[in-house]
């Protein structure tokens, strides 16, 4: 690589600083929105939350407003909530009584780690597969290839969720059902809250494995739709570079198939793959509620949704603002990947 | 950056790989192991939002509280009729029915080795009044005092022979003064801000009961571990690991020996688990049933007396027991089968499709179409509102009403139904202790009666007769004008009491001492 | 706007179901198109999408029971008399799979044809008329990919009531963005071009300059992205049926009867054949929108990358 000019840096800067000034901004826009939600929404928190008998009690119900500063007007309600946050504070859900910050400090791991490993199996299968349908092209490989992409792009996760629970788990016995860890089993000390990972810096292989089998099939179906993007995109990456110049020069050259396609056509194809990765994997961030709800995994998506049935004002403010950040962030990672990876658009 | 990702990416997935086998021999690591150290897992879908005792009234709290604080009285095994003395050792009842005077147990004592006086007795109950949580009910128009260190009185404002049924109920479980005190915890007036003991006691409990709190998550997990303190017989597992899972997953855990014990099937999902699977059926005490707001501001048409006639016998009763499965019954009036009073079911409604076709025709309303809500995202003992709302909607079309089905998850339902503004609920009630008078609530202007559009006065008669049983202390008048309300109320209350489901108790055929209990489900501490 | 779009890369609004695929290099898509074998997959399709289409008219005819009728004893496995079994209220599931036809494939497409409508007219609004308009209605777009659709789709439902036709709702407002960012670059590349130049210059009026002249570029690729997404907008309503947030019982709905299954799933059959017929219908549509895809030409595969 060419040393770069100093103003090269500083331009880096500015556009990541410019970027997460935007993404800041949005992520007010978010917290905006989600606290406007939650007043339209028809639903009083204090019935939702003070349970059958005490809500009969006015006094009972003025004490709780008072309690979570729901009798103050509305922009000052929000203007509080933003004060706090500030500081970290994301105020306490009325549904689990815990701070909404440590909920989130528990929930967030847990969804990362299925989202994680997901991704790895898409990457390896997406990829994997990708390349091969490529270099088959057209032929038999290649067809089966496609039907199965289009496959895994159309399966309802849900469903296969299910069908997956019930043939592996339940039939099968081969894989426990549901849950992160054996019953009872100690949770790793928190390190990454990824337990698997916990497990393994702690050095305790037992956890380890039983975190691993608990993580497995949810990670594959979850999966499943995004091998078929990344075959697909895999596919026609390659197809593109296959069609360079260079590389029809490399083959001129008479260098033998196997370095021709790694030395000239991978690196450049996967270039590409890295950033679609990235995107798919804020997809799969936002996107376990269907599969944690079946394998009773206690992420992010079984957080929002229990939130939003029990209007859960701080928790759905809480789960909102981390979603944003989420957001933000790997849209940064996934632009500056792509600006430091690919030299035409550095170039532009 | 620049070197290809798959290499990484194949050797992560090679680790998940092995890993995915190595596991796969070690998932029943939490099953019991030998020897004194033993743990149980109890699956259940958790209704919890506390352990607190004067802030606990949900289900799976009730189970909890029951092993971890002890009350003045309790039951044994199934039986909910008679209640035995547990940290008292009697019930005296003055002449006027009003001050019960009871003896306490000289040698109970905390988990910090305290021992238990009537100070704590005094500050447990009071504090369940001032907190003003949900429980606060049981103690309305009570006043407690202490005699000596050994005795305490109780006093109510009308006479109450239900008094010692409440007192099994876990909320009312005595804690340690001295350290919920400490805590932060107050038992005086002004103790609903004051209060703030909840969050020392959901980590450290304080009660005098055979186990203790070790972790408590309310989505989550609670864990209990033996309270080595016990003054008691100590109970058979050290260790108990309730975990917070749905319906559908109980019936493969506890198949595979992944729990041993599961609360929430429906009858259906228990239907088939294999030959060392005991399921234990009997009737619950949670009835499910369906009214029609009776206030014409509300509804012109559910008010109607004569439609309400054609809803009462155009619901097929028998069907509806037959879709909630095996070991559910009809329940004859608002009180469940299993508690003095219930009726006989000869008196039940039994489905008459005419009767249903000529009420309606007589009552003047052409074509109704009515709106029913009902929670969407709940279950009682595995049974979905949902399922039941359509097969009521499909019975009632037959005699020619139309339905529509108004779901919303419970939270959002639950306004309409506490302000009386739904035309038509389907709902379920479960005691708040096993005693009939908690289902005078079916009168009017009382809680469901003023939910269902029935204002004090709507029915002079029978508010008279309630208010009668309510301080009746001889069980043969009891169960008589019990029975007399009742019937009642199937004539002219805007209520239809549908079925109580099974309570179906699904466990491994080693566990010893399962029990079904209207209030805690099951005691955990006898479990072996 | 030179700088790169600071959020332009969409995030799925919901499990993981946006098509990143549309972001496929283009060239590719050239070189493919001329492969011949992919036809059969566009025409297996096509007959799917067919034959289901036929299924949702012809429901009262095909199916041999009342969907809503409790007709036979609960949970029944399938047999000859009940070809799927029968559910938790003894319905005759085989029957209710025919029924829901009616109910998916209408409203997803309804679900696509609102969110194209919105999302071009906002889409276009911004690519013509740049500057803050467009500033403000991109930033619009990044608030609604970074919210989470769980939430917005909760508050939806719970503000209008439980029904399919709200789950319609919630989604639209969940996935217009990614037809505005479409419409918008597609209007973009557009604008520049000679002959709206000389309308622009000849003193039409926005609206005209957009409706008679950037209209017909932009409509042709519009309409293969939104047939494209009908297999993911029933997904997406299946998804929130399946959580209760869509169809309300006793509708046939299959998503509702996955949940079902899931209840009672010893009983194998009332969640599978649901979800088949999801998968069939989803997969249908997704064979003959890649077919369509590549059947593009490059320029407009070019521009549809979103």
């Amino acid at each position: 690589m060419a040393p770069r000019a100093p103003w090269r840096h500083r331009a880096l800067l500015r556009f990541v600083l410019r970027r997460l000034l935007a993404g800041l901004l949005l992520c007010l826009g978010v917290t905006l929105v989600s606290f406007l939600l939650t007043q339209a929404v028809p639903g009083d928190p204090v019935t939702a939350n003070l349970g059958q008998r005490a809500s009969e009690d006015p006094a009972a119900v003025a004490a709780f407003r008072a309690a979570n500063g729901l009798d103050q007007p509305l922009p000052q309600q929000y203007l509080t909530y933003l004060g706090n946050l500030l500081t970290g504070d994301f105020g306490d859900s009325q549904q689990t009584r815990n701070p909404v910050a440590s909920d989130l400090g528990e929930k967030v791991p847990a969804t990362m780690e299925l989202a994680l490993a997901a991704i790895v199996i898409a990457v390896v299968l997406g990829v994997g597969f990708g390349i091969v349908a490529a270099l088959y092209r057209d032929r038999w490989p290649d067809q089966v290839l496609r039907v199965l992409s289009l496959t895994g792009v159309s399966v309802p996760t849900f469903w296969l969720a299910l069908i997956a629970y019930y043939w592996v788990s339940f039939k099968a016995d081969l894989l426990p059902a549901g849950g992160r860890l054996a019953p009872g089993a100690q949770a790793p000390e928190q390190v990454t809250g990824l337990y698997t990972v916990d497990a393994l810096l702690a050095g305790d292989w037992a956890t380890f494995g039983d975190a691993a089998a608990h993580l497995v099939l949810p990670a594959m179906v979850l999966a499943s739709f995004t091998v078929g993007v990344l075959l697909r995109f895999t596919r026609a990456s390659v197809l593109e570079v296959l069609g360079d110049e260079y590389v029809r020069a490399a083959r001129a050259k008479g260098l033998p198939e196997f370095t021709v396609v790694r030395r000239h056509v991978l690196r450049p194809a996967l270039v590409s793959v890295v950033t679609v990765t990235g995107v798919a994997f804020a997809g799969l961030l936002s996107g376990t509620v269907l599969v944690e709800q079946i394998f009773s995994w206690r992420g992010l998506g079984a957080y929002a949704y229990t939130s939003a049935l029990a209007l859960d004002l701080p928790a759905i403010m809480g789960v909102s603002v981390v979603v944003a950040i989420i957001y933000v962030l790997l849209n940064l990672v996934v632009d500056l990947l792509y600006g430091v990876i690919d030299p035409r658009l550095r170039q532009s | 950056m620049r070197r290809p990702v798959y290499p990484v990416a194949v050797a992560l997935a090679a680790t998940l790989g092995l890993s995915a086998c190595g596991g796969g021999g070690d998932d029943d690591g939490g099953s019991a192991s030998s020897g004194d150290d033993r743990t149980l897992v109890v699956d259940t879908s958790f209704q919890l939002t506390t352990s607190d005792p004067a802030r606990m009234f949900e289900p799976t709290g009730q189970i909890v509280d029951h092993v971890i604080y002890e009350t003045l009285f309790t039951f044994e095994g199934t039986d909910s009729t008679t209640p035995l003395p547990l940290i008292a050792t009697g019930d005296e009842v003055s002449a006027d029915g009003l001050t019960h005077t009871m003896a306490l147990r000289d040698d109970v004592t905390f988990s910090d080795g305290t021992p238990l006086t009537a100070d704590d007795v005094v500050f447990s109950l009071n504090r369940v009044a001032q907190v003003k949580g949900n429980p606060s009910f049981l103690m309305d128009g009570v006043t407690v005092a202490k005699v000596d260190d050994t005795t305490v009185t109780l006093t109510t404002a009308t006479p109450d022979p239900a008094l010692p049924f409440k007192l099994t109920n876990p909320a009312l479980g005595v804690v340690n003064s001295a350290a919920v005190t400490e805590a932060g915890g107050s038992a005086d007036p002004g103790a609903d801000t004051a209060d703030t003991a909840e969050d020392a006691l959901n980590e450290e409990s304080q009660g005098s009961g055979p186990y203790v709190l070790d972790t408590f998550d309310v989505q989550d997990q609670v864990v209990l571990v033996r309270n080595e303190e016990y003054w008691g017989d100590a109970p058979a597992y050290s260790r108990i690991v309730m975990r917070n899972t749905e319906s559908s997953v109980q019936s493969v855990n506890v198949r595979s020996g992944d729990s041993q014990l599961v609360l929430d099937l429906s009858a259906d999902q228990a239907a088939d688990l294999g030959g060392d699977v005991t399921v234990d059926s009997s009737a619950s005490a949670n009835v499910f049933f369906v009214y029609t707001n009776n206030d014409p501001a509300v509804s012109p048409i559910t008010s109607n007396p004569a439609f309400q006639e054609a809803v009462r016998y155009g619901i097929d009763y028998e069907a509806l027991v037959e879709l909630a499965g095996e070991g559910a019954s009809q329940t004859p009036g608002v009180i469940p089968t299993t508690f003095l009073g219930a009726l006989d079911p000869s008196d039940a409604v039994a489905r008459d499709v005419d009767r249903a076709k000529e009420a309606l025709a007589r009552s003047g309303v052409a074509d109704p179409t009515v709106t029913m809500s009902y929670p969407s995202d709940v279950q009682v003992n595995g049974l979905d509102f949902g399922d039941l709302a359509a097969a009521v909607q499909q019975q009632l079309a037959e005699v020619g009403i139309t339905l529509e089905l108004a779901p919303a998850p419970v939270q959002t339902a639950l306004e309409g139904y506490r302000a009386g503004t739904e035309q038509m609920g389907l709902w379920s009630w479960g005691p708040d202790y096993p005693d009939p008078s908690d289902y005078l609530v079916f009168t009017p202007g009382q809680l469901v009666g003023l939910r269902a559009g029935w204002p004090a006065g709507a029915d002079p008669e029978l508010e008279q007769a309630a208010a009668a049983v309510a301080s009746e202390f001889e069980e043969g008048a009891r169960t008589e004008q019990y029975t007399a309300i009742q019937q009642r109320l199937n004539e002219v209350g805007p209520f239809y009491p549908l079925i109580q489901p099974a309570q179906v108790l699904a466990y491994s055929s080693s566990l010893d001492g399962v029990a079904f209990n209207p209030s805690w489900t099951v005691d955990l501490a006898d479990l072996g | 706007m030179t700088a790169p779009d600071p959020l332009v890369v969409p995030a799925a609004p919901l499990a993981g179901d946006t098509d990143v695929a549309a972001v496929a290099a283009p060239t590719a898509a050239r070189t493919l198109a001329r492969s011949p074998w992919r036809r059969p997959l566009g025409l297996i399709g096509l007959v799917v999408i067919v034959l289901w289409v036929l299924v949702a008219i012809a429901a009262p005819l095909l199916a041999p029971f009342d969907p809503l009728a409790q007709v036979a004893p609960k949970l029944l496995e399938p047999s000859g008399e009940h070809w799927f079994g029968t559910d938790n209220l003894g319905r005759d599931v085989f029957s209710r799979v025919l029924y829901g036809a009616r109910l998916s494939v209408p409203l997803a497409i309804l679900l696509v044809v609102l969110a194209t409508l919105v999302g071009s007219v906002l889409g276009a609004v911004a690519g013509y008329f740049g500057r803050w308009v467009d500033a403000g209605i991109m930033r619009l777009t990044d608030l609604v990919f970074a919210f989470p659709g769980i939430i917005l789709a909760m508050a939806v439902t719970a503000a209008l009531g439980a029904g399919l036709r709200n789950a319609v709702l919630a989604l639209v407002v969940v996935t217009w963005p990614s037809y505005a960012r479409v419409v918008r670059g597609l209007v973009l590349s557009t604008r520049e071009q000679d002959h709206i130049q000389a309308s622009r210059l000849l003193g039409s009026s926005a609206l005209r300059t957009l409706a008679v002249d950037v209209r017909p570029t932009v409509l042709g690729p519009v309409l293969v992205l939104s047939a494209l997404d009908v297999g993911n907008a029933v997904l997406l309503l299946s998804g929130l049926s399946f959580l209760g947030l869509g169809a309300r019982p006793p509708a046939p709905e299959w998503g509702a009867m996955v949940s079902a299954g899931a209840q009672v799933f010893d009983s194998w059959w009332v969640g599978l054949f649901p979800g088949l017929a999801i998968l069939t219908v989803v997969l249908a549509f997704n064979f003959l929108g890649d077919t369509l895809r590549d059947a593009l030409d490059p320029r407009t595969a070019r521009a549809l990358r979103g």
